[in-house]
């Protein structure tokens, strides 16, 4: 087996996975390394939202739409394993003036392209007839998706491999990445065999401050802890992704604390999800109740009818964000070789289509579609400066 | 042809317990478990999977394994094998998730 | 009444309910709260209207005085908390009253979960008609009901006779046991007899004695290697009707050729126990791998598990059997009451204890190391075997998610195929998974599929409207 490849993408998160996808599409040959097994870091902990009705006009938003576009094509591509369901999303405002914002929200999200209607009333109730009939009404994005994100990332990946054009390292943990004289990539080490390439794509999540920094340069990623509560199996009683006004405004907050906003779907095996908490605790694995109960709460006063459910489990996991929100993704400028897809928080499986393929386009020196510079990871060096390395 | 399965058992009460079976009325040993009960009455299985139609009667006994599940009053998703028989309990046959 | 406590003891199994008579010292407030509809846990399980349990040598009744029992409460979460120090126990009633939930606070814990079979996915173990070896012993103990007319015992241990001798004494037919090992181990591995395990070697023989009176076969190295249903029930419903069994070799692959038929409407199954660990691993307690291939909490020798003020005992710390689980509850009752009244225990009854202990221990490694479990051949069944019962996955499913999806452990496998988070949350498929993936020595991995945050489902409704919880955050 060959140890040479053109491409090395680090993580076989849901955003390795595509860019691992993305390049093989351009004609690369790729390397996937995780130290665990596929989806074994934050794809496996989080839900599978595919959403532009969460994001404010600015350049997240331009990679979600492009994105949106993509998924509608993988598809076709990967098929139906991938649980891909174009079931759209609805904001719900409870009080007047939350609908309200929610609609002058949804105007501004419009002039970028966003399918946003608001409805009230029975129209509301027909979209999602066991909603609280109290709501003062909603907004519905019919763009908002829904996958599996495991099964995305695995798929991807399958298909490469199956193609003899993606080699999959499990268990294979990166603990060097080797530079030459010029300090451009040469590959990557792990625990147990040293890959080359001259391109390494760091697709590692929430850790991807670590890969960099192995790189010796600078990528702030953080945690940011979420949990998601898991019911029993029901018959369908939710058919949209359904979530409160609040949620928007918890999405882009800078605060510490606490926040849950219940965004509450329907899965395809019947269970119902209710997330997701953010908290910035580190990587807290303990769970706290008052975070349950606040969810379940919230998913009550959007279905009452959830009363009645048992929960059966929890899950949840740790948020790849940065100080300023938005993701690093494309080349640094300071690494020859060395590109970024990492730091997409809460939407990391949404905008993994538009990552992957700005990458790649990056990777054959094609003009990206999307400008880069919003997601430059140079932006978080004092004043530009690029680090000097010995 | 069906089984008629029943067990017995010496120097246990008597059937003093009157519940009712998917409708029809019996009457049961004090104490025992609901899952007891439906055994005792013939049942081997009292609920369908959800994705197969399968059925399922009591597997771990010990309320691990939520293989027992039963509508009891009402309420779906009970599990057999962890109730005790009350008079005037309902116990219904479970289809899929038990909800309507 | 307060929700504050002493002492907390989960579960009134053996090693539950001798660690509350021994901590039930003057002055401690000791409440002992289990699910079962009554005291005993699994060896002593009785029925609703039986003779209450007294742990033998446990007869002073002023001393139970002190001790609250309470019954039909599943404990579906615990987590200390960092500033006082106190253990929280988040319980909801039986299944009658799921949503009757509460809260009790605890300066000391002792864990006290027990354990349950563990199982294997053979083809057909999902039918009716097929039960865990020990649920078969909860349902003729706890409602003197017999889980089938003529039933085939299988699997591994000297469980089985006592399964076989408890159906033949309530009056029903024992096809044959069938025992994977081959008994002669146990002699060899218990030559050093430990004078503690005197005791069950005893009854292991009057249970042989019972089934050779009923002419019960037993047959070693064989297997149950498929059970099908060509019967139905009174409701027109199928069931069991016959079991294949074969010869196996040491890894137990089946001998082709020696095919023996069944006719049986009951099969059970039982392959060893799993502890019970949801709460102890909720709360980072350490584990450990224990002798029989399966996980344990680790403990100390007063039966303190890695976190401050919780201990453990029975078979939690690693499957052992009733008696070294009353050894070990008292032990871990005598400790705990010790940390709150700064009394230290009598040495002498200490040391007593801790030889029982080593003693039954020694006995219960030699089990594990006579009836040992592989697993490898797990895959090596028909595609359409079911492994995971609640989400009908089966081994076909699985084994294309390790060989065309790169998910190499029992997580990647759960997330990718869904087994695992059905009901009953991998309680039944997780060992079997493990088989399939090639079995981890990685206890931090198997520990990480071990784990539930939520022991027992509770409906939303009762958390949304859970008092207790909004005063904690209103702290
Ligand atoms: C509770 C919750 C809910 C969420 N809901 C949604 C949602 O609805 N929609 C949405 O779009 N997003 C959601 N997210 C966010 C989303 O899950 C993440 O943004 C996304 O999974 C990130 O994918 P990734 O591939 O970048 O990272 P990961 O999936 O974490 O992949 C990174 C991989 O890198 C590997 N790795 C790390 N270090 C090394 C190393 N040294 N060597 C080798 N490999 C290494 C890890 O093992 C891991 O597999 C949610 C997140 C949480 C926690
Ligand atoms: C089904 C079964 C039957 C068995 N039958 C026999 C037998 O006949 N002969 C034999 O020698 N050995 C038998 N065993 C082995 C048995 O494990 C030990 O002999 C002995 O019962 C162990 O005592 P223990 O106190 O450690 O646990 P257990 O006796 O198992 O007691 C544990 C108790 O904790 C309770 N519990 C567990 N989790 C919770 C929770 N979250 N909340 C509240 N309560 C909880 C359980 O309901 C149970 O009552 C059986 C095991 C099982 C699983
Ligand atoms: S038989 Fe397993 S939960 Fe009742």
């Amino acid at each position: 087996m060959t140890n040479s490849f053109d491409a090395i993408v680090v993580g076989a998160g849901v955003v390795g996975a595509s860019c691992a996808h993305y390049l093989v599409e351009a004609g690369l040959s790729v390397a996937v390394v995780d130290r665990g097994s596929v989806a074994a870091g934050t794809t496996g902990a989080g839900e599978g939202n595919i959403l532009v009705s969460d994001k404010e006009p600015g350049p997240e938003l331009d990679l979600a739409l492009l994105s949106q576009r993509l998924w509608t094509e993988l598809i076709d591509v990967i098929g139906p394993a991938i649980e891909l369901e174009p079931k759209g999303g609805l904001a719900v405002g409870y009080e007047q003036h939350t609908f309200d914002h929610l609609r002058a929200f949804a105007t501004e999200q419009a002039a970028c392209g966003v399918v946003a209607t608001p409805v009230t009333g029975a129209d509301l109730l027909e979209l999602e007839p066991n909603l609280n009939p109290e709501a003062a009404g909603g907004v519905f994005y019919p763009q908002d998706m829904q996958t599996q994100p495991m099964l995305a990332a695995a798929h991807l990946i399958a298909r490469g491999v199956r193609m003899g054009r993606i080699t999959l390292h499990t268990n294979a943990n990166v603990v060097a990445i080797p530079r030459d004289a010029r300090g451009a990539v040469t590959g990557v080490e792990t625990t147990t065999q040293t890959l080359q390439a001259p391109l390494v794509v760091n697709a590692a999540g929430t850790w991807g401050g670590e890969i960099a920094a192995l790189a010796g340069v600078n990528v702030p990623i953080l945690p940011r802890r979420g949990f998601i509560l898991v019911t029993e199996p029901l018959p369908v009683i939710v058919n949209r992704k359904v979530y409160s006004a609040e949620y928007v405004a918890n999405v882009a907050s800078d605060d510490a604390a606490l926040q849950t906003a219940a965004v509450v779907e329907g899965t395809h095996s019947g269970t119902i999800l209710i997330g997701a908490s953010r908290e910035r605790v580190g990587f807290d694995r303990t769970l706290d109740w008052t975070v349950v109960q606040r969810l379940a709460q919230q998913a009550l006063q959007l279905f009452p009818r959830l009363a009645q459910a048992s929960l059966l489990r929890t899950y949840g996991g740790f948020r790849p964000y940065c100080p300023d929100h938005l993701p690093v993704i494309g080349p640094d400028a300071r690494v020859p070789g060395l590109m970024h897809a990492c730091g997409h928080e809460g939407a990391g499986v949404g905008l993994s289509a538009a990552t992957g393929f700005l990458i790649a386009q990056a990777a054959i020196g094609v003009s990206p579609l999307l400008s880069l510079a919003p997601f430059a990871a140079e932006r978080f060096d004092a004043h530009h400066v690029a680090v000097v390395h010995a | 042809m069906p089984i008629m399965w029943r067990s017995f058992m010496p120097n246990l009460p008597v059937n003093s317990v009157h519940i009712r079976i998917d409708g029809n009325d019996v009457a049961v040993r004090p104490g025992i478990s609901v899952a007891a009960a439906l055994l005792t009455e013939g049942y081997r299985s009292w609920r369908t999977t959800r994705g197969q139609q399968q059925p399922r009667g009591i597997f771990c006994g010990i309320g691990a394994c939520f293989d027992c599940l039963v509508i009891l009053n009402g309420q779906p998703n009970v599990r057999a094998c962890m109730t005790t028989v009350e008079p005037g309990d309902e116990i219904a046959t479970q289809e899929g998730t038990g909800h309507v | 009444m307060s929700d504050q406590r002493d002492i907390i003891i989960i579960g009134a199994g053996a090693a539950g309910m001798n660690a509350a008579y021994v901590a039930a010292e003057p002055g401690l407030a000791v409440t002992v709260v289990d699910a079962n509809p009554c005291p005993g846990g699994q060896y002593h399980r009785r029925g609703a209207l039986e003779q209450r349990y007294r742990p033998s040598g446990c007869s002073d009744e002023n001393r139970w005085a002190r001790v609250e029992i309470l019954s039909g409460q599943q404990v579906y979460a615990v987590n200390s908390m960092p500033d006082t120090g106190h253990v929280l126990v988040r319980m909801r009633g039986d299944e009658r009253h799921p949503h009757e939930i509460g809260i009790l606070r605890a300066r000391a814990l002792i864990v006290t979960t027990g354990a349950m079979d563990r199982q294997l996915a053979i083809p057909g173990w999902q039918l009716p008609g097929v039960m865990a070896g020990g649920g078969a012993q909860s349902l003729i103990k706890g409602s003197g009901v017999l889980p089938g007319q003529r039933t085939l015992v299988t699997g591994t241990g000297p469980f089985l006779l006592a399964v076989a001798a408890s159906i033949v004494q309530a009056g029903g037919e024992v096809a044959a046991v069938i025992e994977a090992n081959a008994p002669a181990g146990l002699a060899r591995h218990t030559r050093k007899m430990f004078p503690a395990a005197v005791a069950k070697t005893a009854e292991a023989a009057r249970f042989a004695g019972i089934l050779a009176r009923h002419r019960v076969p037993y047959l070693t190295r064989r297997r149950v290697t498929r059970i099908a249903a060509g019967a139905v029930d009174t409701q027109g419903r199928a069931c069991v009707s016959e079991a294949t069994v074969q010869r196996i070799d040491s890894q137990w692959q089946p001998k082709p050729g020696t095919e023996q038929r069944f006719d049986v409407d009951c099969v059970t199954l039982g392959f060893g126990f799993t502890a019970q660990l949801d709460l102890l691993l909720q709360l980072g307690c350490a584990i450990t791998d224990a002798p029989d291939g399966g996980l344990a909490v680790l403990v100390d020798e007063r039966q303190a598990t890695s976190r401050p003020s919780v201990f453990a005992a029975g078979e939690t710390t690693g499957i052992g059997g009733v008696d070294l689980a009353s050894v070990e509850g008292r032990v871990a009752g005598l400790h705990a009451a010790a940390e709150l009244t700064g009394r230290a225990p009598a040495t002498a009854l200490v040391k007593s204890l801790h030889r029982q202990r080593r003693h039954l221990h020694g006995f219960a490694t030699a089990l594990a190391l006579a009836f040992p479990v592989p697993t490898q051949w797990v895959n090596d069944q028909p595609g359409e075997t079911i492994v995971c019962r609640c989400e009908e996955i089966t081994l076909g499913d699985i084994r294309s998610a390790r060989d065309d999806l790169g998910a190499t452990d029992p997580r990647s496998i759960k997330l990718l195929t869904r087994a695992g988070m059905g009901w009953c949350q991998g309680r039944m498929c997780s060992f079997s998974v493990e088989g399939i993936c090639g079995r981890q020595a990685n206890v931090a991995a198997q520990a990480a599929s071990a784990s539930r945050p939520v022991s027992v489902p509770v409906p939303l409704g009762a958390i949304a409207r859970d008092e207790n919880v909004m005063r904690e955050s209103a702290q």
